[in-house]
């Protein structure tokens, strides 16, 4: 069971990984503006249903990638999120993903 | 000076207000669950590989939405729905808490920032 979760992981890893543009985390810093009206506020609520959205510093920015391009794609749902990745090319995404997940903490 | 039903009150609720925030910061035990989990993500939340995210230190009631909407099909992804089709509310909510409470590999984002944290 422990080896068969190991094959997925590893698969899923290969998959994935090296699909996606080079990100430039200068460029992506003024590209990941719009991201810090919700994800740069302590404890920021998302409005319904109820939660707190996601911390991103720190986080891959294979996932992060990931996670915008499930957005863009439809594939993932969120009104707010929907609506900010359709506007983004995978070179923005990749350049935002590079920024963010290395971008200063707020304490 | 002697003791006032007021002071009494006032005591009470100190003491009352130190339980709580010593309730809230209270380490919860490792939920039999994150052996699920913990073959992508990590045992405490810092993932195998950077496809996984990390957890460590993500909002408690996000991760738990996040499993909850993997489970009723709200968000798709092959892996994560047939991780959480085995796990009651019950599990959900204590893996939020557990990986919520790791050491944070996360964090919230600086807006006045000016340079890059790490290279």
């Amino acid at each position: 069971m422990k080896s068969a979760r190991w094959a997925v992981a590893l698969t899923a890893a290969l998959v994935c990984s090296s699909a996606f543009a080079e990100g430039n985390a200068e460029a992506g810093k003024i590209k990941a503006y719009t991201c810090y009206g919700c994800h740069g506020i302590l404890n920021y609520n998302n409005a319904y249903p109820t939660y707190h959205v996601p911390k991103l510093g720190g986080q891959h920015p294979e996932y992060i990638i990931a996670a915008l391009q499930a957005y863009k794609k439809g594939e993932r749902k969120h009104p707010t999120m929907t609506a900010q990745a359709s506007s983004l090319s995978d070179q923005d995404i990749a350049d935002i993903a590079a920024y963010i997940s290395k971008a200063p903490e707020l304490k | 000076m002697s003791t006032t039903i007021l002071d009494k009150v006032l005591i009470a609720a100190a003491f009352a207000a130190v339980a709580g925030v010593a309730q809230a910061t209270e380490q919860v035990e490792q939920p039999a669950a994150v052996a699920v989990c913990a073959t992508c993500h990590g045992e405490k939340g810092v993932s195998a590989a950077p496809i996984f995210p990390n957890l460590a230190g993500q909002h408690r009631n996000y991760i738990e939405h996040a499993l909850q909407a993997y489970k009723s099909g709200a968000r798709k992804n092959p892996i994560m729905a047939a991780q959480v089709a085995g796990l009651s509310d019950a599990d959900i909510k204590q893996l939020a808490a557990w990986f919520s409470q790791q050491p944070p590999a996360l964090y919230t984002l600086d807006p006045e920032a000016k340079t890059l944290q790490k290279e």
